[in-house]
């Protein structure tokens, strides 16, 4: 009864998070504030003003309209500029109201809505036609920021957009590949300690096959993810390389297996091997990717995720998938264990 | 016979047995020579520092492969039969990890020397020379700790050179991403300090290396 609960549950936590993952949306946020070469006239100020377009990413700025506010931030100084025409609920016309002298050419943009809340793109404005001086400073325009409520949603990141939904299909792959790998492990230590009793071997050799099938996936989920965030299918970083050793390694593995006929030689030999291959996958995922410089979330230099993203809508799905498809590679593996031994059986019946 | 004596007598027995029949060193001479004359003309006499040290990397693993593919005596079953009741199998996968350290050492030496004859010495500045050779010389030190092991696997397989390519190319990657990596730096002329950590990483990795087949190798040598 337990053991049939837990893959139940397994399951069960598997359909919430691929509900979760297709049915939740995303939150809103701001694409981009660009210059569109023209000038314009606005309410309150005397001359004409260059018109720049704002566009967003899920936002309802055609509903109340009035109430968008759009401001430049450098610092503590605020900007506010005036809004000329609001479009559609993604993009609207701003009127670039600043003094010819700014003290900095590069500014965060903020835009405030009732229903979108306060949302910020870091360093989203470059001013190329404007004089620098660091000391210029005006007085800081009064700004009502809103709280909204919004539904359960992911948050926005920029670039990563949409595929942030891949961190609960793609990490959780290898995280899963690990919980085999390590089974296998263990296997093969319990394996040459005691010579005569094949399980062990059977044991390491089921949890390699799903571990690799695992690996494998989490090498297509990260490269679909790659091709749509960093323009590339593959792309030369040490995670990457790292993930595709290892994943070469266990197929080495199994390449040796296929090489030796004897079943204890094999047994025996194989488990050495799978020791070695084990050690090299700490190697390679957990301490080369620490000594050098890579572009994978969750290292440095990086605008995707890493822990202090990842809030609390992600771990609320990120953790019961890590569990899910821990549970799922589990029960494969043991269906997988089953087979092997019933095939070895019927051998030694024949 | 105390630990050192019995390494030491079969690391000597190894090199007697090589010398009486020298071709197989030779050949592993000439293969390395080869192969960097051929970089030599492919890369049209003069080579930028990146592919320098591409081929420099490329032709020691290969060349480091070729050494460890060649056919021992002591691979012979009914000579390991016979070794099995004399040797302790530590001693003599240390034996074997020490002769091959050697031979790679050397082949190092002779593949740097002739890419400095070849190739030339434009991509180094100051002391770079130097602390490539040591680069080169820790990282043969690496591959003949782990090659041994793999070598020894592969023959008890009875998979040969096909096998020892498949099962040792993956977890040699590793040395070779820290080697190209740190033989980039000391030609980009950055401070040997700067760079030295990937040295420590290859000497933890023959560390490493040298102790897992310790540990292992009984269980892959015994009938």
């Amino acid at each position: 009864m337990i053991q049939r609960s837990w893959k139940i549950g397994g399951l069960a936590l598997l359909g919430y998070v691929l509900c979760m993952i297709f049915l939740v949306p995303l939150g809103p946020g701001l694409l981009e504030l660009t210059d569109t070469k023209t000038a314009d006239l606005v309410v309150g100020v005397e001359h004409q003003v260059p018109v720049y377009a704002l566009t967003g990413f899920g936002t309802h700025w055609s509903e109340t309209p009035e109430n968008l506010t759009v401001v430049l931030r450098h610092g503590n100084q605020l900007a506010a500029l005036p809004l000329i025409e609001v479009i559609d609920a993604t993009h609207a016309l701003v009127g670039m109201d600043l003094p010819y002298t700014v003290p900095s050419k590069s500014w965060d943009v903020l835009v405030t809505h009732p229903i979108d809340g306060t949302l910020l793109l870091e360093n989203g404005l470059f001013l190329s036609d404007r004089f620098i001086n660091e000391q210029a400073a005006w007085d800081n325009p009064e700004i009502s920021e809103f709280l909204a409520e919004l539904p359960f949603h992911f948050p926005y990141q920029p670039r990563i957009v949409e595929t942030i939904r891949n961190l609960m299909l793609h990490v959780p792959m290898w995280f899963t590949m690990f919980l085999l790998m390590g089974i296998g492990f263990v296997a093969s230590i319990r394996q040459l300690s005691s010579a005569n009793d094949l399980n062990f071997d059977a044991k390491a050799e089921a949890s390699v096959q799903i571990g690799l099938l695992f690996g494998t996936l989490g090498l297509i989920t990260g490269s679909l993810w790659a091709r749509y965030t960093w323009g590339a299918w593959w792309v030369d970083d040490p995670q990457l390389n790292g993930a595709l050793v290892t994943v070469l390694v266990y197929a080495g593995y199994l390449i040796l297996r296929a090489t030796i006929q004897d079943v204890r030689l094999r047994a025996r030999l194989s488990s050495v091997y799978n020791l070695f291959a084990f050690v090299i996958l700490i190697i390679l995922l957990m301490v080369l990717p620490r000594f050098s410089e890579s572009l994978h979330p969750g290292k440095g230099g990086n605008p995707g995720f890493n822990s202090y993203d990842l809030d609390s809508s992600l771990r609320a799905v990120f953790y019961p998938a890590v569990l899910g498809w821990m549970m799922l590679g589990t029960w494969m593996y043991q269906i997988r264990l089953k087979e092997s031994i019933v095939e070895r059986k019927l051998r030694q019946l024949r | 016979m105390s630990r050192v004596a019995d390494i030491r007598f079969l690391v000597q027995h190894a090199i007697r047995v090589e010398m009486r029949n020298k071709h197989g060193i030779a050949g592993l001479a000439v293969f390395a020579i080869a192969a960097v004359y051929t970089c030599y003309q492919a890369t049209g006499m003069h080579a930028e520092r990146e592919s320098w040290n591409a081929l420099a990397w490329v032709v020691l693993l290969f060349t480091a492969f070729n050494a460890v593919s060649k056919p021992w005596a002591d691979d012979a079953p009914e000579m390991r039969s016979f070794l099995l009741h004399t040797v302790r199998p530590q001693n003599w996968l240390l034996a074997r990890i020490v002769y091959y350290s050697l031979m790679l050492l050397a082949l190092g030496a002779l593949i740097f020397a002739a890419f400095l004859l070849f190739l030339g010495l434009d991509p180094f500045v100051g002391n770079g020379i130097f602390y490539f050779f040591i680069g080169i010389e820790a990282t043969a030190l690496a591959l003949a700790s782990l090659l041994a092991m793999i070598q020894a696997l592969a023959t008890r397989a009875g998979g040969g050179f096909s096998l020892i390519a498949v099962l040792g190319l993956p977890l040699i990657i590793p040395v070779i991403l820290v080697a190209t990596r740190y033989g980039m730096d000391i030609m980009k002329g950055i401070a040997f300090g700067d760079t030295a950590h990937h040295l420590l990483f290859l000497a933890t990795l023959t560390g490493g290396f040298t102790a897992l087949g310790y540990i292992l190798f009984p269980y892959l040598w015994r009938e």
